[in-house]
């Protein structure tokens, strides 16, 4: 917002064109609509085959649904003028503000994406041009139109059954996206895709119904997640037996779980760890020494459940090492100690070869062939069939990494709302005082870096089986980075910002091939201009956002107002709190 | 509003009992001696007032009672027990503080701040938190319940969903208080707790302080503010160059020649507020 | 005996290798207590910009010694200065600044973005720049007369001229550094400015320019040491920096953060530790695969046990 007050002309001069920005707007998006009557691109190798007219494929049904309600944002206000429930309910000017820039961001990614897939921009067709044009005339419309006041739907009183309907749906339509972003081929359907999700869910935000979604899961917390885990375990239905897709889904799913343990150490307490990665590997090593692999160091194959156990327990052991000496002194030097310790743990894999050490590991070409999976004689390796949908091996993993990210999503949650969670925001703010008041500050910082190491420890256990085969090179530095960038893009110190920002850095270098060269180079971009723009990531944790934004006295009024409006999310147990009144 | 019970410790002892007893603390940084030989001794009950110039090292010794400086020499016995010389073991000993320039959690709601001085006093770890065993969610619930009746002792009680940085001054300052009394101190000691107030709200807190020593706490105030020290204190100790030139009931140090000459000699003298290096 | 003193030969000279990189660790955190991941990357841009001056010089191959040892090799020094210290600058100014005031995770994760920012760059785009070889592999670093696998013989050891160079360079450079902090005005700034920022801008010291010149100074001499890595290991790449930043900051955390002399006494113990190591350590864990092991080891002994270093007093309560 502050960005866009700094390019846009003195508020007061534009109070005239209020009316025509309204109308402009609408006709743009008309005509977005309009476009579909025409091809895109004579070729049909551009985005998902968009040389049809008057057929649109999946991604133009996509842009005619933001269209359509990019034009009723534009609309309404023309036709309902005087302020009322319904005026008030949604920020409607704010939001066709937002839809207004969106349909022009994703109309020209629509024409550059047809531009390079077909190899000039020769090759589209007058209906792409068209959607260019009316982006470019609702940025125009979208730029001259005042901000709204805050919308009032968030506060509306909604019954349970509306409310719980709500999140359903929600995460209905998210399990859909989700489900066919996977589904798309081309790099250009992939990256229009991302901005036109991207678009749709900030106009959303902005028109004020993602405040009332919030109310909705704020009041149904318990439905919410059981329901987010229902949609995540339908899933692999959706695939139809597509073992490439489900590989990467599981990918992600291992990804996120370890970024979430990194959450804690930096997104909780905010401590440094960039030897994480290397807490992952020492997990995986040791599930895969003891899954029974003609290649590990020896033949005991205790039950998963006890290798689990293991894994976890010998990575805490290691941060404990790393981190007693080190937490003592500084917050700075356990990011460079953890950075050490992570080239020590892939020098001493790879030394562990028999030749300059102990044989354990074989050195660089790891252990291989780690048998699949079998808990209480199920199979994890074996397809099965479901409901007559054939469940493959990928699937049981994502079954089982679900499960994993849920023990560590509890773990999280449930130490931030706790006597600890607050010692360790206590810490972030002012370390003297929080010793000062009793709080163990150096106890605490321990057992979040070691607590950390054994979550990862756990899913290394899980990857290692995944995997097949545990190499070293599988847990470098760069891959630390890697995890970091997925916590700061999506946000320190939440659950759900790690979710999303694990699920894009991981997906992007999958569906994007061209990009994969380019990925740690923009990766490490990302940090930089994360940290100088968006600290708090993409979903703030909004005590977060309050330290990386010190001097914003307006935010902190608006969080402390979502503090009394949603009972306060974290501290105290709201439960708790709910019994004494 | 609720009275806050006092801890059972500090109203069993009947006959007031030398709770702090500070000998001949000495603390040097290199060749500067902040703190010189300086004996104190407090008992339950009592509010006992730490005057002096700027730099006359008040600040210093607060901060070698309370474990963030190792004294070079002396011995502090608080409740019988020497003191360990690490902040937290001193608040578990019973022994709380505020601080001169405010530090409190700014981010977080006034009743986080003072669950988290309720943090020494409840035991659930890990395990409790992560499965929500019953440890956890009584502790919790005491732990909230105590800091409301904190804060609504403090006369915060409206302000218990207020993020501290959003409070004003006055009330920064009461919010400090009641954290540091939600660690259920025997003693506590106040940092310049008025510096910067109005009459009005040095009145209050002048009320504040009586009410908390008559929970049975004792109570240590370093102030700059006379009136205020006299008003209050049961006795009264002045510091000058890091040593005790004169200790006793108020009105002997208020017409102690030496303590006026000790303040004239210094420019500055009662402009309360600056840094007491 | 004689294995003793050639170890400690080889050393002292990787040490010194390691104490001119450690140096800008030492000098940025004694100012703006800021661990700079990235000076290692600044150190590998030195290289390069050493190797790409030489280069454009129209890659000299036959030279004689007087030509190459005072023509073409300063010229490689100054070429990998201006390459390093530009951009060091930039990075301060575009990344760094603008976080003064941040909380500290912020710089601190910035600093990470940067450092690999600068390695992917080099490695796409080095080769990019015309005239100049594809650097996705080592690069051959180009051959001194007179220093290139020249080496003087005292009996049974060895002395390769590249660590005569190396340590050489160090003790140029030493006490440079010496009459720049202790006799020149930004010096004195710099030495004001780490004790107390506040009053030092109060006091009327720029302390935009004192930062600025500590990353400078930093970024000059890891270029000295890029170019004594080109004619140490004879090749460069765009990974070099990785592993030497961490061990120059071993080496400065070894020697006391935040102090000058520290980092070049910390860089030469750790030298010598580290090739001792392997020859002394009986058995397996005394093969060359586990020096870096025994380095950062040395690392973690430090923190527990001597957390301000050898020549440190203070400042590490300040972090």
């Amino acid at each position: 917002m502050k960005f866009l007050d700094s390019l846009s002309i003195p508020r007061e001069k534009l109070a005239a064109f209020q009316l025509p920005a309204h109308i402009a707007g609408t006709v743009a998006a008309l005509l977005g609509i309009a476009s579909l009557v025409f091809p895109w691109s004579y070729s049909h190798v551009a985005l998902d085959d968009v040389a049809y007219a008057g057929a649109p494929s999946a991604l133009q049904f996509n842009y005619l649904g933001l269209a359509i309600f990019v034009a009723v944002l534009f609309a309404v206000p023309l036709v309902v003028r005087k302020p009322g429930k319904l005026r008030d309910a949604v920020a409607w000017n704010t939001g066709a503000k937002f839809g207004g820039i969106g349909l022009f961001v994703v109309g020209l990614v629509a024409v550059l994406a047809i531009g390079l897939e077909t190899g000039g921009l020769v090759n589209v067709d007058p209906g792409g041009w068209i959607v260019l044009v009316a982006g470019i005339l609702a940025l125009v419309a979208g730029l001259v139109l005042d901000p709204s006041p805050a919308p009032s739907m968030g506060k509306f009183k909604t019954p349970r059954v509306v409310q719980i309907l709500a999140i359903a749906l929600g995460l209905g339509a998210v399990l859909m996206a989700a489900a066919f972003a996977l589904s798309l081929d081309g790099a250009g359907a992939f990256l229009f895709y991302l901005v036109f999700a991207g678009v749709l869910a900030l106009t959303l935000v902005r028109t004020g119904v993602f405040g009332w979604l919030a109310q909705c899961a704020a009041d149904n917390k318990q439905v919410l997640v059981l329901a987010a885990f229902v949609a995540a375990f339908v899933f692999p239905f959706t695939q139809n037996g597509s073992e490439a897709n489900m590989s990467i889904a599981t990918q992600v799913l291992i990804f996120s779980a370890t970024a979430l343990g990194l959450n804690i150490v930096v997104g909780l307490v905010g401590l440094l760890d960039l030897g994480y990665i290397a807490f992952l590997g020492a997990g995986a090593f040791t599930a895969a020494t003891l899954s029974g692999s003609v290649y590990a160091a020896t033949n005991w194959h205790p039950p998963f459940i006890v290798t689990v156990l293991i894994s976890g327990t010998v990575a805490s052991i290691l941060g404990l090492i790393i981190g007693t000496p080190t937490l003592r002194v500084s917050g700075d030097y356990l990011a460079i100690v953890t950075l050490a310790f992570g080239e020590i743990f892939r020098i001493t894999m790879n030394n562990l070869d028999g030749t300059d050490g102990p044989r354990i590991t074989n050195g660089s070409n790891g252990i291989n062939n780690v048998p699949e999976l079998s808990l209480l004689g199920f199979n994890f390796g074996a397809p099965h069939t479901l409901l007559g949908v054939e469940i493959g091996r990928f699937a049981n993993y994502f079954w089982l990494m679900l499960v994993v990210l849920a023990v560590i999503m509890v773990v999280f949650v449930n130490l931030n709302r706790s006597r600890i969670g607050r010692g360790w925001v206590a810490i972030r703010e002012d370390e003297l005082a929080a010793e000062a008041m009793g709080v163990n500050t150096f106890g605490l910082k321990i057992l979040a870096f070691a607590g950390g190491a054994f979550l990862a420890g756990l899913a290394g256990a899980v990857k290692a089986h995944h995997d097949v085969s545990v190499t070293p090179d599988q847990y470098v530095f760069l891959e630390s980075a890697f995890l970091l960038a997925a916590v700061v893009l999506g946000g320190m110190g939440t659950v759900l910002g790690v979710l999303v920002g694990a699920t894009i850095l991981k997906l992007l270098p999958e569906k994007l091939r061209f990009f994969s060269d380019y990925r740690l180079l923009l990766f490490g971009l990302l940090l930089v201009f994360m940290m100088r723009f968006r600290p708090e990531g993409l979903i703030a944790d909004e005590r977060r956002q309050l330290e990386f934004h010190a001097e914003d006295e307006e935010l902190a009024e608006e969080v402390e107002e979502d503090l009394i409006n949603y009972h306060d999310h974290y501290n105290p147990d709201a439960l708790v709190k709910e019994e004494l009144k | 509003m609720t009275a806050v019970a006092a801890t059972p410790e500090a109203s069993a002892a009947s006959a007031p009992s030398v709770l702090l007893d500070a000998k001949n603390v000495t603390m040097q940084f290199g060749g500067l001696r902040a703190v010189n030989d300086v004996s104190m001794e407090v008992k339950s009950g009592e509010i006992i007032g730490l005057i002096g110039p700027n730099g006359a090292g008040k600040t210093t010794f607060f901060n070698c009672l309370t474990g963030q400086y190792k004294p070079t020499a002396g011995s502090v016995i608080f409740d019988g027990q020497p003191l360990p010389p690490k902040p937290r073991r001193v608040v578990n000993a019973g022994m709380a503080r505020t601080f001169q320039n405010i530090r409190l959690f700014h981010n977080m709601t006034a009743l986080e701040n003072v669950m988290v001085g309720r943090y020494c006093r409840t035991k659930s770890n890990a395990l409790d938190a992560v499965f929500r065993l019953p440890r956890h969610r009584r502790e919790e619930r005491e732990a909230t319940e105590r800091s409301l009746e904190l804060l609504a002792f403090v006369g915060l009680e409206k302000q218990a969903d207020t993020l501290s940085r959003n409070l004003p001054y006055g009330d920064q300052r009461r919010l400090e208080i009641a954290r540091a009394l939600a660690t259920d101190p025997k003693l506590l000691l106040l940092d310049e707790p008025t510096a910067g107030m109005n009459p009005q709200e040095t009145r209050e807190a002048e009320d504040l302080i009586f009410r908390i020593r008559d929970l049975g706490l004792a109570v240590l105030v370093i102030e700059h503010d006379m009136r205020f020290i006299f008003n209050l204190c049961d006795r009264v100790y002045c510091l000058v160059r890091g040593e005790v030139l004169v200790s006793g009931p108020g009105e002997v140090v208020q017409n102690d020649q030496r303590v006026i000459e000790a303040y004239i000699g210094q420019p500055a003298v009662m402009d309360e507020g600056n840094a007491d290096a | 005996m004689d294995l003793f003193w050639q170890q400690l030969i080889n050393g002292l000279s990787l040490g010194a290798l390691y104490a001119l990189i450690a140096v800008g660790y030492t000098v940025v955190y004694g100012i703006v207590q800021l661990i700079n991941f990235a000076h290692g990357e600044i150190f590998m841009v030195g290289a390069f910009g050493a190797f790409a001056t030489w280069v454009v010089l129209g890659s000299p191959k036959q030279l004689s010694w007087q030509a190459a040892i005072f023509g073409v090799l300063p010229a490689m020094i100054l070429g990998g200065m201006i390459a390093s210290v530009a951009v060091a600058l930039l990075t301060e100014r575009l990344a760094y600044r603008p976080l003064r005031d941040a909380p500290r995770l912020a710089p601190l994760i910035t600093a990470i973005g940067i450092s690999v920012f600068l390695q992917e760059f080099v490695r796409l785009f080095f080769g990019d720049i015309p005239g100049m070889p594809d650097s996705k592999r080592a690069i051959p670093f180009p051959t001194i007369t007179g220093i290139s696998g020249e080496a003087w013989h005292l009996g049974n050891v060895t002395i390769q001229l590249s660590s005569v160079f190396t340590i050489g360079a160090l003790a140029i450079c030493t006490v440079f550094l010496w009459f720049y902090v202790n006799r020149t005005k930004t010096g004195r700034a710099m030495i004001a400015t780490s004790q107390d920022p506040s009053t030092a801008r109060l006091m009327g010291i720029n302390v935009d320019r004192v930062i600025m010149s500590a990353f400078a100074v930093g970024a000059a001499l890891a270029a000295v040491a890029g170019v004594a890595h080109g004619l140490r290991y004879g090749n460069i790449d765009f990974r070099m920096g990785f592993l030497a930043g961490l061990k120059a900051f071993t080496a400065a955390v070894l020697g006391g953060i935040g102090n000058i002399n520290g980092a070049v006494v910390g860089g030469l113990v750790l030298g010598v530790v580290e090739s001792m190591a392997t020859t002394f350590i009986p058995g397996q864990f005394g093969s060359p695969a586990w020096k870096d092991v025994w380095a950062f080891v040395l690392l973690i002994l430090v923190l527990v046990f001597r957390p301000q270093g050898l020549l440190g007093s203070k400042g590490v309560d300040r972090a």
